[in-house]
Parts: structure tokens; sequence; C-alpha cells
């Protein structure tokens, strides 16, 4: 038998890569298109074509706001959640010029990678660690408060895991100690419900392309009075915050996204947690040796994050894909250097189910038909891999 | 999928893998940092390599890479298996990508010194 590529096209496919990235909503699209052409002017200028585009991004502007709870002058749109986390946290502590960081070892690179450009300027960072959830423990945030402290940045929610967590308890703290508090929402926010004032949350980043919006767009809450810098200057677009012409039909699109995301969200959220539990049941029934990595209720509703012992989890991605089947690889094999996800480890999770670590992500179109397909599928494929597999290797 | 049609067929369907029982040579090798193993059996027949067993761990074309090796090194001399080139298990794989050239790299490993332990207990 030879492989036929063609076999591919035929080969039913499933999408659980939720996390990232999702398909334009198809109400979005339609949202989107008079802006690449018909209203194409320039927000900035004062004519009817630039005016046009003004009051789009007002419209969506004020869609935000509405779904956050929050004024819209406390909205400010970027090109991206590695913008806005780059921009809520260089723009505190550079609002500061020195002084010290508390963040979480299993943030996104958006946030590690800046605090840790902080740190070569003179900024002094706590990564604080997780438990084998994945949680942060607010008694560590407490602890690592100095009287120089400047700021707080821990996510709403880990990409790989899902573990929500304890934004309320954290800001509570900082709000406490009148430190800023900022949040990576990307991975939660149109998925679980988000309150700023409740949870003191003084700077939020969010995304498009995670909630069936356009990719390129993105957003940053900023609670007004919180001291701030601009990390890209310019033009005086977004009330000097952030310059450059604004991507208007992005704009319009994340606006669009959050407005359907306001009708659809608690409903999916029941249904798709429904539906990840329905993928752990199956495949824990079946196939021998797995884990669910992450908390147990605590979770984003689409993550399922599942271990398969002693195999390597590109080997299953493989698999699956082949199979049609997206989801993602828990640790990464590139240029001969492994790296096991650096979230797991900081869990504590053992080397042996680390790397064999893979992560579905669910969504609006994942049906209970998706899950059975995947379920039946994995079984073979990690069966066959743990044939081949050297006696007491792993 | 950016791997070959001829690995995945590999992949899918590994020839010869598993444990062999009081082999004539067994092999091993390892790539460093990566994790991926490689394990290889020879049954000898008349100097040549007569049957071939192996396992292995690793990403996809790790163990496409030791399935398409263990058709390619069978009935060949242990001399020339000694020599083995990895690039001869990459085209037996119609190549690799750049990044997973260390499948056939480790796979290739692990026929040599399977090769020179048979040669060894024959007494080179």
């Amino acid at each position: 038998m030879t492989h036929d590529p063609r076999s591919l096209q035929k080969t039913r496919r499933v999408y659980l890569d939720h996390n990232a990235s999702t398909p334009v909503h198809p109400d979005v699209v339609a949202e989107m298109v008079p802006y690449f052409g018909e209203v194409f002017g320039n927000p900035s200028s004062v004519h009817g074509f630039g005016r046009a585009a003004r009051e789009a991004i007002d419209v969506a502007r004020d869609r935000v706001a509405a779904f956050l709870g929050t004024r819209p002058e406390e909205i400010v749109f970027t090109s991206g959640g590695t913008e806005s986390d780059n921009f809520g946290v260089k723009g505190l502590a550079w609002a500061r010029g020195r002084g010290h960081l508390i963040t979480s070892k299993i943030e996104h690179h958006a946030v590690l990678r800046t605090c840790q450009a902080l740190e070569a300027q003179g900024f002094t960072v706590s990564y604080l660690p997780v438990d084998e959830t994945g949680m942060v423990d607010p008694d560590d945030v407490r602890r690592a408060l100095r009287p120089d402290t400047i700021g707080i940045s821990i996510m709403h929610a880990n990409s790989e895991v899902g573990t929500i967590q304890p934004v309320r308890a954290i800001g509570a703290i900082a709000r406490e100690g009148g430190i800023p508090f900022h949040v990576d929402a990307v991975q939660t926010f149109g998925k679980v419900e988000i309150d700023v004032d409740a949870f003191n949350i003084d700077l939020l980043s969010f995304s498009g392309h995670k909630i069936y919006g356009p990719k390129g767009v993105a957003g940053l809450y900023i609670r007004k009075g919180t001291k701030l810098v601009s990390v890209q200057h310019g033009g005086e677009h977004e009330r000097r915050r952030r310059a450059g012409t604004e991507n208007v039909p992005g704009i319009v699109g994340l606006g669009k996204a959050v407005e359907v995301r306001g009708r659809e969200m608690k409903d999916e959220a029941v249904r798709v947690a429904a539906l990840r539990d329905r993928l752990w049941h199956g495949i824990r029934d079946r196939v021998p040796d797995v884990r669910l990595n992450g908390h147990p209720t605590e979770r984003v509703p689409g993550t399922a994050n599942i271990a398969y012992k002693h195999v390597e989890s590109e080997s299953i991605v493989l698999g699956l894909d082949l199979k049609g089947i997206a989801v993602s690889a828990g640790s990464a094999c590139t240029s001969g250097s492994i790296e096991p996800s650096y979230v797991l480890v900081a869990m504590g999770v053992p080397i042996e189910w680390a790397m064999g670590a893979v992560r579905t992500s669910l969504g609006r179109s994942t049906t209970a038909d998706d899950i059975d397909y995947v379920v039946e599928s994995v079984e073979p494929i990690v069966r066959k891999l743990r044939a081949a597999l050297p006696v007491g290797a792993a | 999928v950016r791997y070959s049609a001829t690995l995945v067929e590999h992949f899918l369907n590994p020839r010869n893998a598993g444990l062999m029982r009081d082999p004539d040579g067994a092999g091993e090798d390892e790539f460093e940092g990566c994790g991926d193993l490689a394990r290889v059996f020879l049954r000898v027949r008349d100097g040549r390599a007569a049957e071939v067993r192996f396992q292995s761990y690793g990403c996809g074309p790790t163990i496409a890479a030791a399935s398409a090796a263990s058709e390619l090194i069978g009935g060949r001399a242990l001399e020339d298996l000694v020599n083995l080139k990895a690039r001869e298990i990459e085209d037996a794989l119609d190549g690799l990508p750049d990044d997973r050239k260390h499948a056939a790299d480790v796979v290739a490993g692990a026929v040599r010194a399977a090769a020179l332990d048979a040669l060894r207990r024959r007494g080179v």
C-alpha cells in the first residue's frame, strides 16, 4: 500500500486547535468586507471618508467596552496579543523607571520574554511557581511583594493546559498594595466571564483571532488613571497611547466577534466543556497510561491537555494529522533539541509524561461526532507507537 | 503534511518493529538533546543481515527511518553496514526536512553499532 496524498482530501477534517487560532465567524467576515474597499479612509482624516472609518472604530470600541463592562476610552486597539502584553508590561514598568515585577513561570512568552527584557534593563522580576494543576498560589503573590514592586502580571488562563488562575484573589492583593495588575486574558476573553472591576484588573490583554475574529488585531484594556507609557511612538492615534494608523477592517471584525461572543459565550461554554469531557473520558477508557494535565475543574471549557506515557507527542500529532485531525504537541523537537513544554515542567509533570502531552482545544464548530472520531483514531495510533518502543526507553 | 509519501507510509505501517530474541548483533543510538532513540537487532547468516528488527522512540520521522532502514539493510554484508551513511536512509524515505535529518542519523548510528556488535561477537 502506498500513501496517496489525495486521500487526505477525502479524509474527514477535525480542527481541535482553537487555542492556536479560530476560523473567522461568517458574520464577522461580512461585517469586515466593506472596510477593505467601500470604507477605506484613514480614520484620522477629517473628510467624510475618514469619518466613516472613525465611526466604525467607535462602534467596535463600544462593543468591546460593553462586553467588558468598561468605558470605551479605556480600550486601546493593537496588532495582536503579543503587542498588548508588551504594551501592558513594558508600559507600566517604563512609566515607573525602576522596580520589581511579579509574574509566573507559565506566562506566555509575550509576557515572559518581555519581563526578561526588562530585567536586562535593570528591573527585577519574581517568577512565581505553580502547583501540579498549573495554578498560582495567591499567597505566593503576597509573599513576593516588596516595597519596590511596581506591577503584577498573571495570565487568566494558560493556553497549553487551560488552568484558570485565581485572578480575583490576586487582584485583591494587588489593589490592597496599590500595585497595578495586568492580566493576559488572550485565552479566556470571550470564553469565560471577566469582570475587570470585581477582579481589580488594571490592564487586560485580549485578542481577536482566538474568538473567531481576524488575526492581526487585539486590544488592551487600560483602567482610567493607570500610569502607563506608550511603547510605540508616532502619530496621535488611540488617544496618543498607541501610534499607527488603525487596522480598520480588523478592528471592525474584532468588534463584531466580541458582539457575537456576547450572545454565544455562556451556552457554548457548557456545550464545549461537555465535549471536552467526552473526549477525555473516551480516551481514558480506551487507552492505557494516559493522564489529564491541568486543573480538573478550574479550566477553560474547550481545553484538554492529555499526556500519553512513553510516546512522543509529535508522533501522535503526525498520526492524527494523517487522519485529518488537528491538535498540538506539548513538546517540540526542532533542530535536534527537545523542549518539553516549560509549562508542564513548571507544573512538575514527570518527563515521561511531559514528552507525550498533546493539547486539544475545542470550539464552536466541534461536534460530538468529531470527538468520537478522534477517540477512535487515537487508540490505534498510540498502540502502534508503543509497539515499536524500546524496552525501558523513555 | 510536510513529509514525503514514503515516510508517511513507513510511519503508518512500520516494518520489522519489535524486539528480537537472542540477536547476533544489537546496537543503539540516541540523538543527544532530543531524546530520540533507535535500537537495531540483527540476525546474521553468511556474514549478512538476514533478519532485522528495530525499536524506536521519537518523532514520526525517526520511526519511519527505522522502518525504512530495516528494509534497506536486509541482505547486506556486516562490513558494509558498519559504514552505513544516514544519507542512504534519508534517500530511502525520499528526503527529510532539515530539522528532522537527525532521524536518519540516529537510525544509521544504531545500524552501525549493531553491525559492529555482530562482527565483534563473531570474534573479528
